[in-house]
């Protein structure tokens, strides 16, 4: 296999000089586009950010603040004794036991037992705010910070700012093996140049639309794109200086490029055991947040900005409005994927330029919905950032004795977005787009940077 | 500075001066001295005690985040009733509690207890808290009551007249300018006056072959054949390019090209956008209306009123002076613009963002104006206030809209019946015991109705509600209906406070915008006010609607408007280039009575259109944008358009007007949030009969920067992406076409060189040069030799390789892009 590579690289190189040939310097051409934003070139935030990438993981449906990282007492005592809410709902007790993790002693659930042993790694919010209580909206408000209307999302704002490192790969990918609700809004550029859009890899025979080869060999698809530069450069010569010809003409050049690399991305017959052993993935599986947390890695590697994974769809989630116990297969696919990505990225050198997020669309209520299952919470949830510029086995803001509403330093999800842009070195107020006359932004009109989680 | 306000009191009426000191610069509005007539519940201790103690600091510390008058209301939260603090800001929960000081959080946020510290600045002293403390134990006292009134608009009205695009459309005289042989016609010399003036040297014309490729592709989105391009070529009259310019205005095409412009404007789809995204299989009566509508070259004038109140306007009557059903159905079906407007959430109860979509989506298209920015706060860049929306929304809200269903309530209703009699009352009927059953079994799930009946009486209503939807949805009638609008309950709306619905301030009659003349509903209507907005928008000294429209025409022939922001033409947006000219475009338009086609023949007749795309390095050190139009922009086709050309080329296009898209039954849309509604239908039509969906687009479209579904679309970006590549690279659409071509050439010639020749003609409107079919005639050699190592049996690969020459044709710029 071994000279294969080799092989590639030269046919590679052979095929680039076919595209690119006499053409203007990629240099000139990245620059020609930097003025419209239309361009994935790297560029410079406003000032030095921790971090140079995001892995961000997004948990549908809601994930229980009350029985994974915010330990309530008072909760267990209410549910206890038969207390009631002012509409009369029982509170119900956390499923889960609560004991002290590691160094920083903070409290966690038995829920996600290996993240719960990673906390000395991270930045805990407990005091985290949404916009809606309603999935569609909470979703999109986590995404893109409005909670209406579609806006860009949070991974193509960062695209936009910072361009990307790879040209031979998008700048921010979604792994997702189902559509969450909102269906691909959640990661739509809207209103920002379309190349900022996420782009959805799944596992299976095509994990990017229209990436395999259609033609029968690779020496026909060589002669075709080959002849393709040849007729495109004819076509140009006489129309110098049209920065849209130059510019498509790259395209096929890192479609070819991503085509390449992009089944490379996806071959993990050189991990070792002991590496997919931390992420708990078997040998050959394709399945589940283990094998989505170690692609993100090898994105991550390979100069991807922004990599969101999310674990389901907009069912069989963690929307447990039944029994709260339909937590737990959930949290065991999550778990020990998530912890063993912080572990992989320490071992490599990359986790203090690399910041992970986990966060989900709500928290759920303290009382119960159902006998055993608990409904949507916005007023109080649990998220946890990781990595590059943040603190570490630090548990920031709380909410009141029951969970119920935040009640010492509030992160609302402008907050977060707000902190997410401050790690990778943008004020967010500053990071916008001209749309229909007005000066757009992550943060809308709002958003603080929460100082207490960076380091 | 200091003015004097008049402030409308409660109990008996009276009206008081209050004195109110306005800092122009911070906004910060101080109250001085107010007198109150005593309400009949609290004692006249206690009111004194909120006059003198409590009302005076929250004017001076709290009002100007937390009043109507605040220019940013923040959190949420308004002071300035006793409404605002009972509702309390963005947490939904009372500011104050009655008699419960420690309960109260605005008094944990004057006292620095939590998260929130109140009011920002100084600190208050601890007297005051106390003062705040003693009235909340004291009940609260408060006589605020009447709903709270905003502040005068913060714009002089006279003066706001004077920016250019609210000045009325003037009729300048063509300007004479030197070397008048250059001008074709009158716009011609408007553009080449500017040119002169900048010193800008235009380019030559673009030859004839060039031509016809680019008003084929303008006016109606797809290439020409090579039948036509012949016709053209070998056609010596003077006469030649007007007649294909009529000839292409006349097709069917025309119209499928210029009402998908219009369909980008109304951000056109095909579900409505709700958490589930249901399909609504009648919106595309209103896409067809459009389409028609472009090629009857009905006036625009006409176009926008049936768009806006079809259903109020009078109908036609026969011989016989009976009402023309058709024609009725006509104007019903032309109303689905406003039944389109974008739906939210599971339950309808968030309307009032439906109707902001409506607002905003007729400001920008009709008027080119922003007016949803007034739904919060007064505009800040241009002169809308806030009164100005909310009496555009009483108009909306007056208006009842065809519900498609959602997850809560499945089924449709309120869709207008395109038939009258008996059939009608049919689907009316349907209509309301469907739904009604919807609204009944949520009522008892949410334990709102039922309270009285056991849990055993409870599930057998259930039961029995359920057993009848499916009863009654084995006889759902099938009546044509239109996904359009009908007269609802016509009121005036409140203003909303910082948008939300639940802060309902000061009654605002219905009317148009004040700078457009502020019209109100005459007291004799008795309607929602439709039909006299259709007017006040098309009225012929609205300066805005033809100058907006006429850009649109003009962008799409030369790639950008006079006014670039084609959806603004407020102060933020881009000046015009050519004020002159665009209200020269305008008079004509008016002129023509509102002609869509006279205008398009207007301005592919000038030489400015039928200008080589060439460079000029001169021309560009000065305007590198060609923003004077000192050559053609050469421009990339748009999603449709690659696609429709595709399979024109490859004689795979079916030319017929789309149809219903093959959604599954209506009786079986169960779709929820969790299980939204998700389909992508394939079909040979043109791009605008494509399934478009608002939860997610189509993929081409989405891949090759297609319209946004779910917001205004006023310019379409010709991103360059590497999706895009892959796509032409690898995407089972392009080989299809690639080889349907190939198929094509290869039945029709017989040599290599005959067929390749046929192949350039159909994808670039032009023969190959030499070394093109040399070099061509050298790749399906190589190629041929290269499939020999493929799979493919011996008898396909000279197909194949045909076909991946096809292909490259297919991918490359000359293909994709028009000069």
């Amino acid at each position: 296999m071994a000279n294969t590579q080799s092989c590639d690289c030269s046919r590679r190189q052979a095929v680039r000089s076919l595209f690119t040939g006499s053409l203007l310097f990629p240099a000139v051409l990245q620059q020609m586009l930097a003025d419209t934003g239309d361009s994935l070139a790297p560029r410079v935030p406003h000032f030095p950010g921790k971090a140079k990438r995001v892995i961000f993981m997004y948990m549908p449906g809601g994930v229980s603040h009350v029985d994974s990282f915010d330990y309530k007492p008072k909760l267990i005592e209410a549910a206890e004794t038969g207390k009631k809410t002012a509409t009369g709902r029982l509170y119900v007790r956390p499923r889960w036991e609560f004991k002290p993790r590691g160094q920083c002693g903070i409290m966690a659930s038995d829920l996600f037992p290996h993240v719960a042993n990673s906390l000395d790694d991270i930045a805990l919010i407990r005091s985290m705010r949404g916009d809606h209580n309603d999935h569609f909206q909470a979703t999109l408000g986590i995404h893109t910070g409005s909670v209406t209307v579609a806006r860009p999302s949070i991974g193509s704002w960062v695209s936009y700012g910072l361009g990307t490192e790879n040209q031979n790969l998008p700048s921010f990918v979604v792994l997702a093996p189902k559509l969450p609700y909102t269906g691909s809004q959640a990661w739509s550029s809207d209103f920002l140049p379309g190349c900022h859009s996420g782009t959805l890899v799944q596992a299976g025979e095509e994990p990017v639309p229209n990436l395999t080869r259609r033609a029968p060999t690779q020496k026909l698809e060589e002669l075709e794109l080959g002849l393709l530069g040849r007729f495109n450069r004819k076509h140009q010569q006489s129309r110098a200086a049209d920065p849209a010809l130059a510019a498509r003409i790259k395209t096929f050049e890192t479609a070819y490029g991503m085509q390449m690399q992009m089944p490379e991305v996806l071959d993990l017959s050189k991990e070792t055991d002991a590496t997919l052993k931390l992420y708990g993935l078997e040998r050959g599986s394709t399945k589940g947040f283990a094998w989505q947390c170690l692609i993100a890695r090898r994105l991550a590697e390979r100069g991807v900005r922004f990599i969101e994974l999310i674990d389901v769809g907009a069912s069989n989630n963690w929307d447990a409005h039944g029994d709260i116990k339909t937590h737990e297969p959930l949290a065991r696919n999550v778990d020990q994927a998530a912890a063993g990505l912080i572990k992989d990225l320490k071992s490599r050198g990359m986790f203090d330029d690399t910041l992970v997020v986990w966060t989900t669309e709500f928290g759920r209520t303290p009382h119960a919905d159902s006998p055993e299952g608990r409904g949507h919470h916005n007023n109080a949830f649990s998220s946890w950032m990781a990595g590059a510029g943040v603190k570490r086995g630090i548990a920031w803001g709380q909410s009141d004795d029951l969970g119920a509403r935040t009640a010492e330093n509030e992160v609302h999800v402008h907050d977060f977005h707000a902190t997410i842009l401050h790690l990778m070195g943008f004020d967010h107020t500053r990071l916008t787009f001209r749309y229909a006359g007005r000066d757009f932004r992550l943060t809308d009109v709002a958003g603080k940077v929460v100082q207490g989680v960076l380091a | 500075m200091t003015q004097i306000v008049t402030e409308r009191l409660p109990g008996p009426g009276v009206i008081l001066p209050t004195v109110r000191i306005v800092f122009a610069t911070t906004g910060v509005f101080v109250c001085l001295a107010a007198a109150w007539a005593a309400d009949s519940k609290p004692t006249p201790e206690a009111l004194e005690f909120f006059e003198k103690k409590i009302r005076p600091v929250l004017v001076e510390r709290c009002y100007t985040c937390h009043s109507a008058a605040s220019r940013a209301l923040m959190g949420a939260l308004l002071l300035d009733t006793a409404d605002g603090w009972k509702r309390g800001g963005k947490s939904g929960r009372p500011s104050v509690v009655p008699n419960e000081p420690e309960r109260s959080v605005m008094l944990a946020a004057m006292r620095h207890e939590g998260p929130l510290k109140m009011p920002p600045g100084p600190p208050l002293s601890p007297e005051i808290i106390a003062d705040f403390e003693k009235w909340i134990s004291m009940g609260a006292p408060d006589p605020r009551t009447e709903p709270a009134k905003l502040p005068p608009p913060p714009y002089n009205f006279e003066e706001a007249k004077k920016f250019w695009s609210f000045q009325p459309v003037k009729d300048p005289a063509p300007p004479k300018v030197a070397a008048a042989e250059w001008s074709r016609t009158a716009i011609d010399r408007f553009v080449k006056a500017k040119l002169d003036e900048k010193k800008l040297t235009p380019l030559g014309v673009a030859s004839k072959r060039v031509l016809l490729r680019r008003l084929s592709y303008d006016l109606t989105g797809l290439p020409p054949s090579p039948e036509e391009m012949s016709a053209f070529l070998g056609d010596s009259t003077p006469q030649a390019y007007e007649k294909q310019v009529d000839r292409l205005l006349a097709s069917q095409a025309y119209g499928e090209r210029w009402g998908r412009h219009w369909l980008d404007l109304v951000r056109y789809a095909d579900t409505s956008g709700c958490n589930a995204d249901f399909p609504v299989p009648d919106a595309i009566r209103y896409r067809n209306w459009v389409i028609h509508a472009f090629n009857q070259d009905k006036p625009y004038n006409q176009f926008l009123r049936e768009q806006i109140a079809g259903d109020l306007l009078p109908i036609k009557k026969d011989a016989d002076g009976k009402e023309i059903l058709e024609d009725r159905n006509d104007k019903v079906v032309a109303t689905g613009y406003l039944a389109i407007a974008r739906r939210f959430g599971s339950r309808n109860n968030e309307f009032h963002l439906t109707i902001e979509d409506l607002i905003d989506n007729a400001g920008k298209v009709t008027l080119g104006l922003s007016v949803s920015c007034a739904r919060c706060h007064d505009h800040k860049f241009d002169p809308i206030p806030t009164r100005d929306y909310y009496g555009l929304y009483g108009i909306f809200q007056s208006t009842k809209y065809a519900f498609p269903g959602t997850e809560i309530y499945p089924h449709a209703k309120d869709f207008v019946p395109l038939t009258t009699g008996r059939d009608a009352e049919r689907l009316k009927n349907y209509q309301k015991e469907t739904s009604g059953l919807d609204d009944r079994i949520e009522d008892f799930t949410a334990g709102k109705l039922g309270k009285e009946l056991s849990k055993e009486e409870k599930d057998k209503e259930m039961a029995r509600m359920k057993e009848r939807v499916v009863v009654l949805e084995r006889k759902a009638p099938e009546v044509p209906r239109a996904y359009a609008v009908s007269e609802g309950t016509p009121t005036d709306a409140k203003v909303q406070i910082g948008g939300d619905p639940r802060k309902g301030a000061e009654v605002t009659p219905r009317g148009f915008l004040t700078i457009l003349g502020g019209q109100k509903l005459p007291s004799e209507e008795k309607g929602s006010g439709r039909l006299e907005l259709a007017e006040w928008i098309t009225d012929p000294s609205n300066p805005l609607t033809a100058r907006v429209m006429v850009n649109r025409i003009w962008q799409h022939h030369f790639g950008k408007g006079l006014v670039a922001t084609p959806n603004d033409f407020g102060s933020r947006g881009e000046r015009p280039v050519n004020p002159e000219l665009l209200d020269y475009l305008a008079s004509r338009f008016r002129e023509s009575g509102y002609s869509i086609k006279a205008m398009h023949k207007l301005m592919v007749m000038t030489r400015a259109y039928q200008m080589a795309s060439g460079q000029n390095e001169r021309n560009a050190s000065i305007d590198a944008k060609n923003e004077y139009l000192w050559r053609f922009d050469r421009r990339r086709l748009d999603a449709e358009e690659i696609r429709d050309a595709m399979l024109a080329v490859s004689a795979n296009l079916d030319r017929a007007m789309g149809g219903k898209h093959p959604f599954p039954p209506e009786t079986t849309f169960k779709y929820t949030q969790h299980v939204q509604f998700f389909a992508t239908y394939e079909t040979k039509q043109r791009g605008v009969y494509l399934m478009q969906q608002r939860q997610r687009k189509h993929p081409w479209l989405e891949a090759f920067d297609g319209a946004d579904p779910n917001a205004s679309t006023p310019i379409r970006t010709a991103g360059q992406t590497s999706i895009q590549a892959l796509a032409m690279m690898n995407s089972a659409f392009v080989e299809e076409q690639s080889d349907a071509l190939a198929v094509r050439v290869g039945l029709a010639y017989t040599t290599e060189a005959d067929r390749i020749a046929y192949a350039f003609r159909l994808a670039y409107g032009r023969a190959p040069a030499p070394d093109e079919i040399r070099e061509s005639v050298k790749y399906l050699a190589d190629a041929r030799a290269a499939l020999k190592e493929s799979a493919l049996p011996a008898d396909r690969q000279p197909r194949a390789a045909l076909a991946s020459l096809m292909h490259v044709l297919l991918s490359s710029d000359e293909f994709v892009f028009v000069d």
